[in-house]
């Protein structure tokens, strides 16, 4: 740390100032954990659930550690009396709105509300109040589900819709105790502008936005299910996603039950996926899916080869070709759904392998 | 300007601009009746902006989320007392389209009614009746003159009232003119003199926010009326506004001209369509006769949110959006509408500038008894008058309601600035209504909208109605205010068995450590309060 380096204490520490820090950037920096549920690192913050505020030195108030701009020579504690109360209170009073006894919403989810609310010692004997937000959105779209029991209005999913995705399907909608996620008149979201990106069930800290076809085979809490990091291949941007199996499923085989993002800043996607990404897995386990190559017989009947059979008589094949007609006799189409990678290779082979430019993919014309 | 050690926070609010059509939204959802089914839509398609977005503004304000409704009966605690209930039943009877509304600012008139956007003051069973179902036939005592409500003492003049609403007004600008002639520097130390303060509740000096403003490196400034009353129990602007139009528009081309604003934005709540009637009229006269050449006054029609009367609420509602806070830090006077430096003040304290302008600091000062100059103390409840009635600040409630003609019976309770205020017990009576006094004593001077409840009344059914006030005024958008005040009302409502009022103290305690603005933050005051000094009514 050189001497002209400007700091901030958080609970003690010397935390070292980074340009456009809040309190909550410097002090995940430090190791100290503050608690969140409407903050997204892609979002502006609104400091709306009030779960993270922290006393500062001087300040009158606590204030949001999201949205509060960290500055030199601040002295920040997050481990006081007064935040204890405050964090212990705060969930209690978010218990009596929502069910906090389910660590795992529909298909699975998890629900952060309720895991914070056991690590902090919230008191549960607070009483239950009847909801009064209301489910507006029809009810009728294959992809997502919303349970307005389990919303906590922190505006995440409509805030991701909208500074996101700047699709802006969903809103906050009334007012007050019934404040609630809605479209436009409540309309389906097939008939709004969302385009099922399902970015409103990456951000959503309780589950409230979920998978409905994990809800559907009643998926079981994503703790117990085998994630697998694998590259979408619906498009050649690469986007890296979690294929959720649930090991037990399809007869001890493993089903894939869900597809979620990695966390945010970890993969160039950041957190994002599109509709097929997200939602077209189905065909990973469908009867029709070939699952090994093919040959055909004398009898001109497909059977199933091996991989090494099957490029062996590839290359054959292209070879007799090439030898009877000529390299331009050959062409190269590959597909959309490789990667950029797989693409440069097609073209090699073509190239360099055949000796010929008839080479092509599919959505470049 | 609070600043967190030294340094001057950051800002991270979205910035608009007075172009951008989001800021007509509510506007157009007004002229197209409110928020009918495909509505949203259609101004979507005018405007370019995104239907949900639309959606979400038209369903947070009352005037436009439920358009069918066309006749709101106040369900404000002077209006009960006065037999709103009944009236309420007697016209969904008469088969008009009614609904119950947060307090209608004419506590002194109850029991009010709105229609559509016209509030009626002292509506009769009889008028629901008469109606036989016809909205525009309800009522029939809606003239501009018997929208004035009593003013008081009956002896006023500019020597010994600073507002004076009883004189005649006066259109000269000679204060506005002596105001440039002395120049910024002199009018803040005047002002600083006086010891005006913010008369919407707060209290805060209002030459640190003129200095604030006028201090900005941004040279974009802003002016904003904050005309939005609604703190049940307060009509006093609306009696400002009515009868010296000419005060509060030569207080806010002082402030434009004082600051280097050259625009002033009027926020008058859309249940004054009598008043806004009044103050456009005043506008246009303005303009005729060029008295203010370098000001452009802009008006704006609330929607309904008592929310908005919070300040940086109602600089969302004037950019088009929901009326929900912004968090403070920044304050408006470094980030205020559309991002620029604002002076946001009540309509009373505005209407204070010229007088303070041409009899000087000094004058004003002296006026007050415990804290300076006179105040508007607006009295509802068990009183003979209610009414309007310009006093020294720091009167006691009996010299109040002395002025007022006396007390209905015996007192009981009293809430000193509004259904945020709680209530005290009548061993207060002496005390100065003043804003530090009361403040030391938990509750607040507020917008001294004084109810008066006597030993009729059951205090935990006061309570309740000033909780279920707040659950439906809260914005939503904070957890402890949205939680807390549904909570809080469905406790003392008694009807969740789990619930009791066993958690009160740690609900208000979060409430009011936990939210966002100042609503959240007392609106456990009237069950606190309630609790405290009348355990009796609990048993």
């Amino acid at each position: 740390m050189s001497p002209t380096t400007q700091t901030l204490l958080v609970d003690g520490h010397v935390v070292e100032l980074r340009p456009g820090d809040t309190i909550l950037n410097a002090a995940n920096r430090a190791d100290v954990s503050i608690p969140t549920l409407c903050h997204d690192p892609r979002l502006k913050p609104v400091g709306a659930c009030r779960t993270c505020l922290i006393e500062v030195e001087g300040a009158r108030r606590l204030l949001p550690a999201c949205a509060t701009p960290a500055t030199e020579g601040m002295k920040v504690n997050t481990e006081s009396e007064r935040v204890d109360r405050h964090r212990k209170t705060l969930l209690a009073l978010y218990l009596t709105d929502h069910d906090g006894t389910q660590e795992h919403g529909q298909g699975g989810a998890p629900n952060q509300l309720a895991s914070m609310a056991r690590e902090v010692g919230a008191p549960t004997d607070w009483g239950q109040l009847p909801s009064k937000r209301r489910g507006s959105i029809k009810d009728d779209n294959p992809y997502i589900l919303f349970d307005p029991d389990q919303c906590i209005a922190c505006a995440r999913c409509t805030r991701y819709c909208d500074e996101v995705e700047s699709v802006t399907a969903i809103t906050l909608a009334g007012r007050g105790s019934e404040t609630t996620i809605s479209t436009a008149d409540g309309i389906s979201l097939l008939d709004s502008t969302c385009e099922m990106c399902g970015g409103c069930i990456d951000t959503c800290p309780t589950g409230a936005m979920t998978e409905r076809k994990a809800a559907e085979v009643q998926a079981p809490p994503e703790s117990d299910l085998t994630k697998v990091r694998s590259t979408c291949n619906f498009c050649g941007v690469g986007c890296q996603l979690d294929l959720n199996v649930d090991p037990a499923a399809n007869d001890g085989r493993g089903l894939v039950v869900k597809v979620t993002s990695p966390p945010v800043g970890t993969t160039s996607n950041d957190g994002n996926l599109c509709v097929k990404g997200r939602f077209a897995y189905e065909f990973i386990n469908h009867e029709d899916r070939l699952t090994t190559p093919l040959i055909r017989d004398a009898d001109g009947v497909l059977q199933p080869a091996s991989w090494e059979a099957a490029l062996a008589a590839t290359s054959q094949g292209l070879a007799g070709v090439m030898e009877r007609h000529g390299k331009n006799a050959l062409a190269f189409i590959s597909s959309s759904r490789c990667t950029v990678e797989e693409n440069y290779l097609v073209q090699k082979l073509a190239r360099q392998g055949y000796g010929t430019n008839n080479v092509h993919q599919c959505s470049a014309t | 300007m609070p600043l967190i050690n030294g340094q001057r926070p950051g800002t991270i609010y979205l910035v608009s601009s007075p172009n951008d059509p989001r800021s007509t939204v509510p506007d157009r959802l007004a002229s197209a009746g409110g928020l009918s089914e495909g509505v949203a839509r259609v101004l979507s398609r005018d405007t370019g902006l995104h239907e949900a977005d639309i959606y979400g503004v038209g369903s947070f304000y009352h005037l436009l989320a439920r358009p069918e409704a066309r006749v709101r009966v106040c369900g404000g605690l002077s209006c009960q007392l006065a037999g709103s209930r009944e009236v309420l039943s007697a016209c969904k009877a008469a088969g008009l389209p009614t609904e119950e509304i947060s307090c209608l600012a004419a506590c002194d008139r109850a029991p009010a009614v709105l229609r559509d956007r016209r509030t009626l003051p002292s509506v009769t069973v009889e008028d629901a009746t008469r109606s036989a179902g016809k909205v525009e036939d309800l009522c029939s005592t809606d003239s501009e003159t018997a929208w004035l409500g009593t003013i008081g003492p009956e002896t006023q003049s500019m020597g010994t009232h600073a507002l004076n609403l009883l004189g005649e007004p006066d259109w000269s600008a000679e204060a506005f003119k002596a105001a440039n002639k002395m120049g910024p520097a002199a009018l803040f130390d005047l002002l600083e003199e006086s010891g005006l303060q913010g008369r919407g509740g707060a209290g805060f000096p209002a030459h640190i926010k003129w200095r604030a403003v006028a201090g900005q490196a941004v040279q974009k400034r802003y002016i904003v009326l904050n005309a939005d009353e609604g703190e049940p129990g307060t009509f006093k602007d609306r009696e400002v506004l009515m009868r010296r139009p000419d005060l509060v528009l030569e207080g806010l081309a002082i402030a434009a001209a004082a600051t280097g604003a050259s625009e002033v934005y009027l926020y008058l709540r859309g249940e004054f369509e009598v008043p806004s009637g009044v103050i456009a009229q005043a506008i246009a006269k303005l303009e005729e006769t060029n008295r203010y050449p370098d000001i452009t006054f802009h008006m704006h029609a609330g929607q309904g949110a008592y929310i908005c009367g919070e300040e940086t609420a109602l600089l969302e509602a004037l950019e088009g959006k929901r009326g929900m806070p912004r968090l403070k830090p920044p304050f408006p006077v470094e980030v205020g509408l559309w991002g620029k430096p604002t002076l946001v003040h009540n309509v009373e304290t505005i209407a204070y500038i010229p007088g303070i302008v041409l009899k000087g600091g000094a004058w004003f000062k002296n006026l007050g008894r415990t804290e300076p100059g006179t105040k508007l103390y607006c009295i509802s409840g068990h009183v003979q008058n209610p009414g309007t009635y310009e006093l020294p600040l720091g009167i006691s409630l009996d010299e109040l309601v002395e002025t007022a003609g006396g007390y209905v019976g015996t007192l009981k309770a009293f809430s000193p600035g509004g259904a945020s205020s709680g209530f005290l017990p009548a061993s207060e009576r002496g005390r100065a209504l003043d804003f530090k006094g009361l403040g030391s004593l938990g509750s607040m001077l507020g917008s001294a909208g004084v109810v008066v409840l006597n030993d009729t009344v059951n205090m935990r059914w006061a309570a309740e109605e000033q909780l279920r006030f707040f659950e439906e005024e809260s914005c939503g958008q904070c957890a402890p205010c949205r939680i807390g005040t549904h909570y809080l009302h469905a406790a003392v409502k008694g009807q969740e068995k789990s619930l009791g009022l066993a958690h009160v103290g740690d609900v208000a305690w979060q409430m009011n450590e936990g939210s966002i603005c100042g609503l959240g933050q007392a609106a456990a005051l009237p069950l606190t309060s309630a609790l405290k000094y009348f355990p009796e009514d609990f048993s």
